[in-house]
């Protein structure tokens, strides 16, 4: 089977007449100075940024740097939330020739050092007093650490030490190495070739420790002008930064198309106020991971539960009409004009506040990647009335390779190859990719990569099909398939989302490999089932007396069995034990995503899992 | 199995539109002291306002004895045996000492037996008899509190409820009162739940422990096993350990294991 499609351009690649990113930054600061590239709610008040300042500041963070010794090509790491100033540091870094890897502050201490130790990083900003001293307590094993930027001083005011210097010391110093060397930024930036490591990505590794993915200009720039045909932005558009910029798809969409295509990036202040933040930004384009989608449907599901019968009737009503308009759209065929007409009054009535209450009010499409989604919940958001585009792809191609686009697209599909993307299914049935966004390689790490491209082809690691119109599936990850005590092939990832649009299901894993049967732990979603608890009189304490009472194991036991019934019956899960401790991002179990490890959820709750089996 | 002498299941209780009590579920055993720990507006004080019957809970029961006794008079729940310290001891100021132990035994029949308690209340806290004639609010803080925890032994209660006993108090008198109230548990038998914001002394009295936060219990366990806890030690004792710089001003995130 062979699905290729699309076709590779030869002749350099180029966006808005530059060729590498910070040719296009300095476009952008230079062209739109005075226009808002970036909002941030300071002390209650969203504050606009402009192209200027994001510039200037960018260039004082790079001149600073240079000013100490940056060399091109060196690595510059950034240890911070999502925040304006990830964006200014990122930008300096990269403007001045360096590659800029970011890491996740959910990190510990430990792994910091594992990254700053294997990206070689000369130069680490670091957010906070939280994120310095985890600095503080490896700075002997980073031997090759030359400087630590503070961004925030607070708590710090006293905070000494030769080789740490705050955020405001660094862009005087850029400053006055600017005055004295006018041309030097410039220069670095016509330096830049399309080669260059721009950003170096860590993959969250679920096997082995991290790898560093190096991505190039041509990487970004390429992806960038893909995009266009993929997606459609207006320029001044709203969207919203929460998930982590080390990330390649919040990088990617927050930094790479917002500076392509001139969108305002608002950032959300803190995971606590995300829902509030939405509301408040209201944003035009929104890209979001599956879990994020699923948080907004159950919040609303276990919300409509409480509304008045007159409510609840309304909102079956219009959701009813909505799936049917979303049923034609997805089919390709028209509605009629009744159904049409009832539509526009369920949307005036119904829809439209169910939308704006969430704060997608203003949304014109959203998208969905970084993990598999259910097809129902693309659904429901259909049947609301938004275009919700799975898109697909890996750090290792620079974040996206098939999508699902306003024009071509099909529910519980990938969508088709971007333009200018070879992607095709290999013999055993693993999705290659080839393009010029496939990355140069792992950081020093040649056999790695050499074991991931071959000849110019991404292996993926994620097996899949094609349909006759271009359209790709995706199964599951290679590693991820369970072959069964009886020999039966089983892709979990399917089941595992039907489980999770359970509104008290926040994530699962099933496990079975080489058992008798299927099996799966639980991640309850604490705020419903809390919700559940209290409405049916359920007393508990704690969170694990809450997953142990027999009245929420029941529960899920009822979610689970309308699951098993969609699948045969060898793919029955017949046991199931919840997970009793609250998992936060700081876990080694989750991804900075919130996803559950499969592998290490394997070995950390080793004993839950085999008690399934000896019961049985 | 021990015997629960109340049990709070599911209570929510609303300060007007305000959910205080977000589903509430504890257990106190006959005998024992039991703590409940929180920051301020967690729900503490509210917690023990619903059991007395001062606030009735828009849902879930208050089993004492088992007797529901959700959204009864507080009255009555006191002629039941529940005796409620309050927050800020709230003796009468105007009428004496003896006057205002008297009162704690207003809703007692048996005149015999309030004379006996009269003396065992002074053998408790002899400053009282001292001053058993002069008006309560010229008493000290502390002396106040013991009065007020006196004025509820006179009701001779099978569970005192006290709210935030060491609130206001000196570090010597905190663990004068804490001796006393361990000490009446011992030798009185009184089940008392306890609220505080001073966990060190709670832990160190109580057998079990609740951690209330923001209306719901977050965390529960027998005490010495709470004393061990890291975010116990963290967050509400104060314990930090040396971090690099010498002071660490950052908190780690909470996660109640």
């Amino acid at each position: 089977m062979d699905g290729s499609t699309g076709s590779i351009e030869t002749d350099g690649v180029v966006f808005d007449g530059c060729d590498t990113l910070p040719k296009l930054f300095r476009k952008r600061y230079v062209e739109e100075a005075d226009k808002i590239a970036m909002r941030e709610k300071h002390l209650g008040i969203w504050r606009s940024i402009t192209w200027r300042e994001y510039g200037e500041t960018a260039k004082d963070i790079g001149l600073g740097l240079m000013s100490m010794g940056l060399q091109r090509g060196e690595t510059v790491s950034i240890l911070s939330e999502t925040n304006k100033e990830w964006m200014f540091a990122d930008l300096g870094a990269i403007g001045a020739g360096a590659t800029s890897s970011g890491i996740y502050t959910t990190d510990s201490a430990k792994q910091l050092e594992y990254v700053v130790r294997d990206s070689e990083t000369g130069f680490l900003f670091v957010e906070n007093e939280e994120q310095l001293d985890k600095y503080l307590q490896v700075r002997d094993n980073v031997p090759s650490l030359r400087k630590v930027i503070i961004m925030d001083l607070e708590g710090l005011r006293d905070f000494t030490d030769p080789i740490a210097m705050t955020w405001d010391e660094l862009i005087e110093t850029g400053r006055r190495y600017g005055a004295e060397h006018p041309a030097a930024w410039d220069d670095r930036i016509d330096g830049s070739s399309q080669d260059d490591t721009a950003i170096l990505v860590y993959t969250s590794g679920t096997t082995g420790p991290p790898k560093g993915a190096m991505i190039s200009n041509k990487n970004v720039i390429f992806q960038m002008g893909t995009a266009r045909t993929m997606l459609e932005f207006h320029e001044g558009d709203n969207q919203l930064a929460f998930l982590p910029l080390c990330h390649i798809a919040e990088r990617g969409f927050s930094m790479f198309l917002s500076m392509a295509y001139k969108t305002v990036v608002n950032f959300a202040e803190s995971p606590e106020t995300f829902a509030e933040n939405v509301r408040e930004v209201s944003p035009h384009v929104f890209f979001a991971v599956p879990r994020v989608w699923e948080k907004f449907y159950s919040g609303f599901t276990i919300q409509i539960r409480d509304a008045t019968a007159i409510g609840k009737t309304m909102y079956s009503w219009a959701i009813e009409i909505g799936k049917r308009i979303a049923e034609h759209k997805i089919r390709g065929t028209e509605p009629s004009a009744k159904d049409r007409m009832l539509y526009r009054l369920a949307d005036l009535l119904v829809l439209r506040n169910v939308k704006t209450m969430i704060g997608l009010g203003k949304t014109r499409w959203a998208a969905t990647g970084a993990a598999p989604i259910s097809p129902d919940l693309i659904r429901w958001y259909m049947a609301l009335g938004i275009n919700m585009l799975e898109v697909y792809g890996q750090t290792e191609n620079t974040g996206v390779a098939t999508a699902n686009t306003l024009i071509d697209f099909k529910v519980g599909t990938i969508g088709k190859a971007m333009s200018d993307t070879e992607v095709k299914i290999s013999e055993r049935g693993e999705i290659l990719i080839k393009g010029d966004h496939v990355f140069k390689g792992y950081f020093n790490n040649p056999e790695k990569t050499a074991e991931t491209v071959i000849d110019g082809w991404l292996h993926t690691g994620d097996v899949g099909s094609v349909d006759s119109e271009g359209y790709f599936k995706i199964t599951d990850r290679i590693k991820d398939i369970i072959i069964t005590a009886g020999g039966k092939n089983i892709t979990p990832s399917e089941m595992e989302n039907q489980l999770k649009f359970s509104p008290y299901i926040a994530d699962a894993v099933i496990i079975g490999d080489k058992r008798k049967f299927l099996s799966c732990l639980v991640m309850i979603d604490e705020d419903n089932v809390v919700k559940f608890a209290q409405d049916s009189d359920v007393p508990f304490s704690n969170y694990a007396s809450l997953c142990r009472s027999s009245k929420v194991q029941e529960l899920i036991s009822t979610e689970i069995s309308k699951v098993n019934k969609d699948f045969a019956r060898v793919e029955q899960i017949k046991a199931f034990r919840l997970i009793e401790q609250v998992l936060t991002p700081e876990d080694e179990e989750l991804t900075p995503t919130m996803k559950l490890k499969r592998n290490l959820v394997g070995q950390k709750y080793k004993e839950l899992i085999d008690s399934m089996y000896q019961a049985a | 199995m021990i015997e629960n002498l109340l049990s709070v299941r599911n209570i929510e209780t609303y300060y007007g539109p305000i959910m205080a009590l977000r589903g509430v579920s504890l257990d106190v055993p006959k005998g024992q002291i039991v703590t409940v720990l929180g920051a301020n507006g967690a729900g503490k004080t509210t917690i023990l306002k619903t059991v007395s019957g001062v606030m009735d809970p828009q849902k879930g029961s208050v089993t004492f004895e088992d007797n529901q006794i959700q959204g009864s008079d507080p009255d009555w729940v006191a002629r039941q045996g529940i005796a409620h310290v309050p927050e800020g001891r709230e003796v009468f100021p105007l009428l004496t000492v003896r006057e205002n132990l008297s009162m704690g035994a207003f809703a007692r029949t048996e005149r015999g037996g309030i004379g006996a308690d009269l003396e065992m209340v002074f053998d408790y806290f002899p400053i009282l008899q001292e001053r058993a004639d002069q008006q309560a609010g010229y008493l000290s803080g502390g002396q106040q509190q013991m009065l007020a925890i006196a004025r509820a032994l006179m009701a001779r209660p099978r569970l005192m409820l006290l709210d935030e006993p060491s609130l206001g108090l000196s570090p010597i008198l905190v663990k004068e009162i804490f001796d006393i109230i361990r000490r009446l548990n011992k030798e009185q038998g009184v089940t008392m739940l306890l609220v505080e914001q001073n966990a060190n002394m709670a832990l160190q009295i109580a057998g079990y422990g609740y951690v209330l936060e923001l209306g719901r219990i977050v965390m529960d366990d027998a005490c010495h096993r709470l004393l061990e806890s890291e975010d116990i030690k963290e967050f509400y004792l104060g314990v930090k350990k040396d971090a690099v710089r010498g002071r660490k001003r950052w908190r780690r995130k909470k996660t109640w294991r």
